[in-house]
This record gives C-alpha cells, structure tokens and sequence, in this order.
C-alpha cells in the first residue's frame, strides 16, 4: 500500500512490509542525508502537551531535509484555550501546513485529526493509546543492533520489563514484534502485568510469550531488555511502590553474567529505573535509541509527503533533476 | 388438565423481540419506545422447559423497528429474536442481525476518549462476537458491549 498521503495514527495501521520500508529507508537517510529533499514542504507540530524528545526531533527531522516548521508547544496559548474544538483547530491548520504532527492528552485525538484533515497526520501520541512513531524508532534501532530481525535467521528474545499494564510503547511494540521471528518475556510487578489481549494477539501470531517477575532473572535471559518507568500513581499503597521501585531498579551490578550482546533500551525519560553507572556499560544503548528518532522520522515524512515510491526508493529531487539535465 | 395463560398480551400488528437477557429488557424497552407507542413487556418468564433461564420479551404495537433501531438492540441484546406480527400471524421471525461495526448509537466507555470531549460521532467495530466485545474507533479501548451507554 503506499504511503502518499497517508496518515500514520496506530501501529495497528501499519502492515510487516510497511514496518520493514520505513526500516530501509531510515537507514538510507542515515548513510545519505537529503537536504533538500522536502523543501518548500511545512510541518505542523500541534503539541496540546508537552514532549521534548518526540517534537524535537520531529522538528529536527524535517529541517534536516530541507522543510519548515510551525506550531506550538503550549495549548495555553492558543483557541483550544477559548474552547475552539480539535476538530475545527486541524481545519484550521490543515489550511497553513502540508503535514500535521500532534500530540494530544485524550486518547483517539489523532485519529479524529485524521479523518478531518485533507493532509497527512502523524500521531505523536494521544494519551495512554497510540505513539507509533516511537515504536518504529524502537524496531529501527532494534533492526540495526541484531540485523536478524528483518532476516529471520534467529529467533529474538525481547523483554519488556516495567509498567507493562499503562505504559503504551510496550503495548505498541509488542504488536510491532509480533510481525517479526521474536519470542517475548514479560517481566512486570503484580497488578502491572501485560493485558491479557497483547498477549492473546501475540500467541495469535505464533509468538511465545513467557513470564517472569523477577528482573534480575530476566536480565540474564534476553536480548534485549526494553525498560519502563513505573509510575507512582498506578499503586494504591506508597509503601508497597517503594518496595517494588527498588526491585525493578536495574544497575550495573546487575548486569553481571548477563549475555555480551545484550542491549538495554528505555524510551526515556528515565527516573531512578536504570542507575547512571548502567549508562557507562556496553549493554546501554537508550540515548543512541532516542537519536534513531531522526532519521526514522525523516523517513516517514519523505514516505507520507510523496517523495518516496511504495517501496520506499527515494525519488529525485528537483535539484537533482536540474544537476542530471545539466550534465 | 393443563392451563396454558399468555404471559404477555398478544398484539395485533407491530414488533415482538424475544429472548432478551433479563437485566436487559427494561434498558431495551426504554431506548426503543417513545411516550406514544403501545408496549407490553414480560421480563424473568419461564419456557415450559422450566430448565432453562428466564427471559425477557417486549412487544410494541403498530410499529416496525428501524435499522437504527435494531442495532441499538444488537448491541445490549446480541442473541435476541425479532418477529413481525401481521394480523395477529408471526409472518417474517429470525435472529437479530449484528452488524460489523456501529455508528453514534453508544457513548465510549473511557471517559479520556476524545468522542467524550470533543465534536465527533462515536464509532465501534465488532472484535468478538460471543460475547459480543466492541472496540473504540478513536481510543482503540474494548468493551463488552452491554457495557456501553446506549444513546
């Protein structure tokens, strides 16, 4: 299906071969920058709460290829405040701007910007639903770490330890997995285990999940370890938070025996869950996962601006056609 | 000598939907029927097989169920029956058609859904149909659909 004009909302949007051209061409854009490859375009970022790395890095992403960016970051300041609808807010923009980034508080905000808006709309999360341009920046920097994973020659072994019941980039990834040759461990504290569906969608798709609670067990038994903040307001009891927070507490120590390869990811920000002295280790590759959002979201804008076949070969650019003529 | 009594009146032209779960009867009744219509309702009654739960039936006369209608039913009552009375005659009875996925007919049960807040017809896709689970269109959130609120 191509990608022109299209509107990335869900991961439930995008199909294996859809998640595996916006790989590729991620990793092109990384090799070969395109300066000017979405010039005269302009990006609308409507930002109704706050982010740093996903609007940053979206709005570097667009310079880096030649594009413009407006938009806000602070709803405050704008008619949503005077009560004007989000519906009527993306008419609005939709009018100034060839693409739309948002992030929105209430859960399903983008997929109704989508069906309003006569261009593209990329969901930078809504609530605690959908944020799929992270997991596709989480399944690039998995792909460029353990190349098996687009090639299927060995089975994966990914765990996702944390909030596994709130937290949405371990729900979205999941689903994003389930595409691949993975086998998943779930390593959560009682109460913030992964819903029943994740799991049942995952079995569905002849992955094998497995459990265990215990992360210092877990640790030695993967490939990756994706970690997640647990929050303090998902636990009636504050005693029996901190009691849980210093067993989910992962630090260098703890990395003793565990697999040379193994990688850790977090989709940040982090709070006290990995202990600085982890970031010295071999093992930490979170802050090199938060850079991969560039090129990734690089290659989405190229894809749903039309600048891309559907098989995700970058077309010319006019300049490059001026060049070509000239020569 | 056995002594067979109507439960519920019989009526002459109209609509009877049978089957019905008990704890939905009386929603049904009040989502389907205006101020001027002629309804009779049983609820909790027994089959002759006295084995089996009781049920509710509603009946209204002189009047044929809209397809809005219908899936309001569909979706609090998935396993119900409809039959059409002419003349005091059942001429057309079959289970109530559920659709694949229906259209401003039921709020969002979560309450951060952007359908809850903002300018927008709530829309759900059957993901199971026994029980019957719906998902949100818009929050990706499943629900049992007799769990909804009903418009």
């Amino acid at each position: 299906m191509s990608f022109s004009g299209r509107h990335i909302v869900s991961i439930k949007d995008l199909s294996r071969e859809d998640l595996i051209v916006i790989l590729r061409l991620a990793q092109q854009l990384e090799a070969e920058p395109q300066p000017d490859l979405l010039a005269g375009t302009v990006m609308g970022t409507l930002f109704f709460e706050p982010s740093t790395r996903t609007r940053l890095s979206f709005e570097s992403a667009m310079q880096k290829l030649g594009g413009s960016v407006i938009g806000f970051s602070d709803s405050s300041n704008t008619s949503a405040k005077k009560g004007e609808t989000l519906a009527d807010t993306i008419r609005m923009v939709n009018a100034y701007t060839d693409v739309i980034v948002m992030r929105h508080p209430q859960e399903g905000a983008a997929r109704l910007a989508s069906e309003v808006a006569t261009c593209p709309v990329i969901n930078g999360g809504d609530g605690a639903n959908q944020h799929p341009t992270q997991t596709c920046l989480d399944l690039y920097t998995i792909s460029k770490l353990f190349p098996q994973l687009l090639d299927g020659s060995a089975p994966l072994r990914v765990c996702f330890a944390g909030d596994l019941r709130y937290g949405r980039t371990v729900h979205s990834l999941l689903n994003a997995l389930t595409h691949f040759h993975t086998e998943l461990l779930c390593c959560a504290p009682r109460g913030l285990e992964m819903p029943s569906r994740y799991i049942e969608l995952a079995e569905s798709r002849g992955i094998r999940v497995e459990h265990n609670a215990d992360l210092q067990e877990c640790v030695h038994d993967c490939d990756i370890l994706y970690m997640t903040r647990l929050q303090e307001e998902r636990f009636p009891d504050p005693v029996e938070f901190h009691h849980i927070k210093a067993s989910y507490r992962l630090d260098a120590q703890a990395l003793e025996g565990a697999r040379d390869h193994l990688r850790i990811l977090h989709p940040l920000p982090r709070v006290n869950e990995i202990a600085t002295d982890v970031d010295m280790t071999k093992h930490a590759h979170y802050f090199e996962q938060a850079a991969n959002g560039i090129p990734v979201r690089q290659a989405l804008l190229s894809l749903i601006l039309g600048k891309c076949t559907p098989e995700g070969t970058l077309l010319k650019t006019t300049a490059e056609k001026g060049k070509g003529a000239s020569a | 000598m056995s002594h067979r009594v109507r439960q519920v009146e019989a009526i002459a032209n109209g609509t009877v939907i049978d089957h019905l779960p008990p704890s939905t009867t009386l929603k049904i009744a009040s989502v389907l029927a205006d101020h001027s219509d002629q309804v009779f309702i049983g609820n909790n009654l027994k089959s002759s097989d006295t084995s089996k739960p009781g049920k509710g039936v509603i009946k209204i006369a002189n009047k044929e169920l809209s397809t809005n209608v219908l899936s309001r039913i569909a979706l609090l009552a998935p396993e119900a029956t409809i039959n059409i009375i002419r003349d005091y005659k059942v001429t057309a009875k079959g289970p109530i058609s559920v659709p694949r996925s229906f259209t401003g007919i039921a709020l969002c049960g979560n309450h951060n859904c952007i359908t809850n807040h903002d300018e927008c017809t709530t829309r759900f896709h059957v993901i199971n149909p026994k029980p019957l689970t719906v998902c949100c269109a818009y929050c990706e959130r499943n629900f049992p659909a007799d769990e909804l609120t009903i418009l």
